[in-house]
């Protein structure tokens, strides 16, 4: 599979990624990058052009919302947190992402675990 | 600390964010960067490779096209104000204000003399709205006026005179009001009575307005304190003595005290009660002049004067204007019908009072002036007009200014064509300027218009201030004030800013100063505006002069009576309790009083004021009775003293003079004047001829006749006029003339004396000379022409302010010109010629132009002046020399200042 194929991939499914990440507790920009790198062992990979516009996209579109927060020692940073509508979107992609899965599952001939 | 900003600046240029929105993007990116290479550091790299570690990470191909899809923003914040259109009207609006506000602030200078101009236009116009509003337009506070109508009687038979119209008496209205059905309801109010009002033993005169109890109500307003008067309070003659205060009235003469209600007046002789006070601003259906207070019906015998208590049971006797209010759906024309039924009917069932005479309906509001309609009406359309061409100038003038700056900001504007601003963005931006100008002056127009009216208000006569229309400032005027501030914004803004944003922003952006080639096509246009200027001034100096020179004519006009030498006081002892026998004794003891005072050469009584006539229609000629039902002879009627004629300085022509011989006993007599006899007994001697005023039975004997004199107003055409003596016909008030020796003033305190040491109680109010009755005869003329005359004044000052600066910045955009036409051997002479010929071309050509809109306007208003034609020579050539005059100083200055270019200095700025 070339660069450019896993490029789309990872477009198509980012949102869904970026979405769950929020789904418990507001985070900024790097620790998301962190955790996508981290709980895919590495095999997902963002890195800033290809995150923020991806978090500006969704924030415009409401479906999480930024805000800088100050700690102390510490410089201050955006934290997005998952709105209402940005849940009702993560319900929608999560299950069209599991017909997806399933249909080419099926098609493919792979099990699901 | 690596710099990521720039890393990350450098991809965003292009995208035209928003600058805080870049700074928010780079603030984020940054930091993640940064924590990115704390890691690489944490795990063991070197500065630089940690950070050629990050940098490599990064794939920016996708980021800027990514980012300029969410990040969409307005092309026009990368640009200054005035590019393109964001699409957010109001976002845009308030940007372009705020450049507006800032640009005015940048020109002071500019600003104050185009918000004073604009300021003076607007104040004017504001001022004179105010006046048509209260006073045409809007003139009576009352309920929907469209539905009201004024009932009136005429003479069937229209005769020369006989338009007039009359009131209609008791039991007529009464009769119609039980037969109508077009009319809702239908009430009625009498003249404005005067009547002696004491309250604490001070007597002073006021008027009174009959009403029947129905009348407010008809009119639709409410009391403002209090009620109005029950149908029970008309139902027995001079049973319910209760009156209604006017708001005025209640202000001035009772100091506004709430517990004014209860409170009992002396009206005449009889006590009423106070039930309630009427709304601010209404002062009857008469616009110009107005009561103090009402009273019912039924106690007319108590208010009117002798010879008119009986008008509740006399048909024959004129007393109530009907004041009716249409029922749904009925229009006027059906209103007229119903009562030209109505008024047949009351002619075939009492022919005595009723012969000849018909019922007409006028819509209330033109029947609020009466006869005095056609000049107020006129007078406010000519003075609308004229503050409208008032208004013109300054706008002009405003935009000449504009223009002129126009030139000057020829480089911001082409630089930010350059930037990507589009026109119609431009040109909205220019007039987002000139509305904010516009509004400006609107707000301070207002305040000069406020002062106008005030200063108005303070022309009135004191005497009857309190009786006339006040003017109202009302949301009304307001609107008006704020909608002309928004158009005269419009439009002188919107030619300059048409011009100034069609500009080759190559062309101006290569020329790096100023521009002498394209001045040519400004300053045209300025001309143009300049010369239509001096013409609008032309004709407003005109206009003002004509009717300056008629009412000078009219100064001097003979009103047929001497007034240098007169004083004159109204007498009511009728209303002071005086019985007939006692008045008359009265009468003769003043007379005789009076007579002995040193400095008094002649003493009379009268019963009209001079150029205040009574008129009666329904006089009868023995031996031409023929006319009698139908066309009514309508004339003069004056009841006069002996030595009245030798007073008044009214020279007798034939027969004699009233004498002590004329008395109740015997034949009763009259003396007619010179247009009375030529026009009913043409050819015949008068003498011994007999006729019948309408209201007496008896036949009077012509015994003398008097030359004709004014008897309404001043240069009047001559009129019928009949003298009665006093000694035969009574009458409760008069007015006593005297004839001083010298100035009439210095008579007045010794007549006071006399009459308050022969009774105290008696009031004395309208004491005037001669030559005032003649100032306030003149009044409303002298108001007009003093108003033509300023805005006459303001039309020329504006004129020759714009014609200055003009020719002031001409001269400056020439000086380059100049000076080489100096260097090549132009003396100073030759160079002021230049400069004063083209000023004053325009000058002569706007000239030439008003004159010949001035005859043309002369022959339009010339019925409308005294004693000189439209195209008076005088007024047409001395408007024309003032205004060259003027004109030939405003552009002197400019040439002046130009034969003094240094043609050294002129050329190395160049």
């Amino acid at each position: 599979m070339g660069a450019k194929v896993e490029e789309e991939w990872k477009k198509g499914s980012a949102e869904l990624l970026v979405l769950s990440l929020l789904e418990d507790l507001p985070r900024h920009g790097y620790e998301i990058a962190k955790l996508i790198e981290i709980r895919s062992a590495g095999a997902l990979h963002f890195h800033v052009a290809s995150l923020y516009p991806l978090l500006y996209r969704l924030e415009k579109r409401g479906g999480i919302q930024g805000r800088w927060v100050e700690k102390p020692n510490q410089r201050r940073r955006r934290y997005y947190r998952l709105t209402t509508a940005g849940r009702r979107i993560l319900a929608l992609q999560r299950k069209k992402w599991l017909e997806f899965a399933g249909a080419v599952g099926q098609i493919a001939g792979v099990q699901h675990a | 600390m690596p710099e990521w900003n720039l890393e990350i600046r450098r991809r965003l240029v292009g995208l035209n964010l928003r600058p805080e929105r870049e700074a928010e993007i780079v603030e984020e990116l940054s930091d993640h960067l940064q924590q990115c290479y704390e890691e690489a550091r944490a795990r063991g790299a070197e500065e630089d490779e940690a950070f050629r570690q990050v940098i490599a990470e990064i794939d920016w191909r996708g980021f800027a096209p990514e980012l300029q899809v969410t990040e969409r923003t307005p092309q026009s914040n990368a640009v200054p104000e005035g590019a393109a259109t964001s699409g957010h009207f109001f976002e845009d609006l308030w940007k372009d204000v705020r450049f507006a506000l800032r640009m005015l602030r940048k020109g002071p200078g500019f600003t104050a003399v185009a918000v004073l101009t604009l300021a003076l236009g607007i104040g004017a116009n504001t001022a004179v709205f105010t006046v048509v509003d209260s006073l045409i337009l809007n003139p009576l506070p009352v309920e929907k006026i469209s539905t009201l109508a004024a009932l009136n009687t005429t003479e069937a038979r229209r005769t020369a005179q006989s338009g007039d119209l009359q009131a209609l008496s008791y039991l007529n209205l009464k009769e119609i009001r039980e037969r109508t059905h077009a009319f809702r309801s239908l009430s009625g109010h009498s003249y404005p009575v005067a009547v002696t009002m004491t309250d604490k033993d001070q007597p002073r005169r006021i008027f009174a307005e009959i009403v029947t109890t129905n009348y407010f109500e008809t009119l639709g307003i409410h009391p403002f304190l209090g009620r109005f008067f029950l149908p029970s309070e008309d139902a027995m003659p001079g049973a319910a003595p209760v009156a209604v205060l006017g708001y005025t009235a209640w202000q001035s003469r009772f100091g506004g005290t709430p517990d004014i209600l209860g409170r009992t007046i002396t009206l005449n002789e009889t006590q009423f009660m106070i039930i309630g006070v009427a709304p601010k601003g209404f002062k009857g259906v008469y616009a110009v002049f107005g009561p103090d207070l009402w009273v019912p019906s039924m106690m007319a015998a108590e208010v009117l004067p002798a010879e008119q208590r009986n008008a509740l049971s006399d048909r024959g006797l004129p007393l109530f204007t009907g004041i009716g209010r249409l029922a749904p759906g009925v229009t006027l024309a059906q209103a007229r019908a119903e009562m030209n039924i109505v008024g047949a009917a009351l002619q075939k069932e009492d022919p005595d009072a009723n012969e000849g005479k018909i019922l007409t309906v006028t819509p209330l509001i033109e029947a609020a002036y009466g006869p005095e309609r056609q000049p107020v009406v006129f007078g406010g359309i000519l003075l609308m007009t004229i503050v409208g061409f008032v208004l013109l100038i300054a706008c002009s003038n405003v935009a000449n200014l504009l223009l002129a700056r126009a030139s000057v900001r020829r480089q911001e504007i082409a630089v930010r064509m350059a930037l990507g601003a589009g026109r119609r963005r431009l040109i909205r931006q220019l007039l987002t300027e000139s509305v904010l100008l516009g509004l400006f002056s609107g707000v301070l127009g207002f305040v000069f218009g406020y002062g106008g009216c005030r200063f108005l208000e303070s022309l009135r006569p004191a005497e009857y201030a309190q009786n006339l229309q006040d003017l109202r400032l009302d949301a009304g005027v307001f609107v008006f004030a704020f909608a002309v501030a928004i158009l005269t914004g419009l439009l002188f803004g919107i030619v300059p800013a048409l011009r100034s944003s069609r500009v080759s922003v190559s062309e101006v952006l290569k020329e790096e100063t100023r521009s002498p080639g394209r001045v040519r096509s400004r300053v045209t246009l300025a001309n143009t505006l300049l010369a239509g200027q001096v013409a609008v001034s032309l004709v407003l100096l005109v206009v003002a002069g004509l009717f300056l020179r008629s009412i000078e004519r009219e100064y001097v006009i003979d009103p047929g009576f001497q007034t240098k030498h007169l004083a004159l006081f109204m007498l009511y002892p009728g209303q002071a309790g005086y019985d007939r026998v006692r008045t008359g004794q009265f009468y003769k003891q003043v007379l005789d009083g009076i007579a002995r005072i040193p400095g008094v050469a002649s003493v009379s009584w009268a019963s009209n004021l001079p150029l205040w006539g009574h008129k009666e229609t329904g006089i009868a000629i023995e031996g031409q009775e023929a006319r009698k039902k139908s066309e009514a002879i309508s004339a003069v009627v004056d009841t006069v003293d002996l030595n009245y004629f030798s007073t008044m300085d009214i020279p007798l022509v034939m027969g004699r003079d009233f004498s002590e011989n004329d008395r109740d006993v015997s034949t009763p007599v009259a003396i007619i004047n010179e247009t009375m006899a030529a026009k009913y007994w043409p050819n015949q001697d008068p003498l011994g001829k007999r006729l019948q005023l309408p209201r007496g039975k008896q036949l009077l004997q012509v015994v003398g006749v008097v030359k004709t004199a004014n008897y309404q107003t001043l240069g009047e055409p001559p009129q019928p006029c009949v003298y009665i003596p006093l000694r035969q016909n009574y009458a409760d008030s008069m007015i006593l003339y005297i004839r001083s020796e010298r100035d009439p003033s210095t008579v007045l305190a010794a007549v006071q004396g006399e009459i308050h040491s022969l009774d105290p109680g008696l009031p004395m109010e309208d004491i005037r000379t001669g030559t005032k009755v003649i100032d306030q005869a003149l009044w409303w003329s002298k108001i007009g022409v003093g108003l033509l005359g300023a805005f006459g004044l303001l039309a020329l000052g504006l004129a020759s302010v714009g014609l200055y600066g003009i020719m002031a910045y001409s001269v400056n955009q020439r000086r380059r010109e100049i000076g080489v036409r100096m260097a090549l051997g132009a003396n100073q002479g030759s160079v002021s010629l230049l400069v004063l010929g083209q000023g004053m071309t325009v000058v002569a050509s706007g000239v030439a132009v008003g004159m010949a809109l001035s005859l043309l306007l002369g022959r339009v208003l010339s019925r409308f002046l005294y004693g000189i034609s439209g195209s008076d020579p005088l007024s047409l050539v001395g408007a024309s020399l003032a205004l060259l005059a003027v004109a030939f100083f405003a552009c002197y200055l400019p040439a002046r200042s130009a034969s003094r270019v240094d043609p050294l200095v002129a050329l190395r700025e160049a």
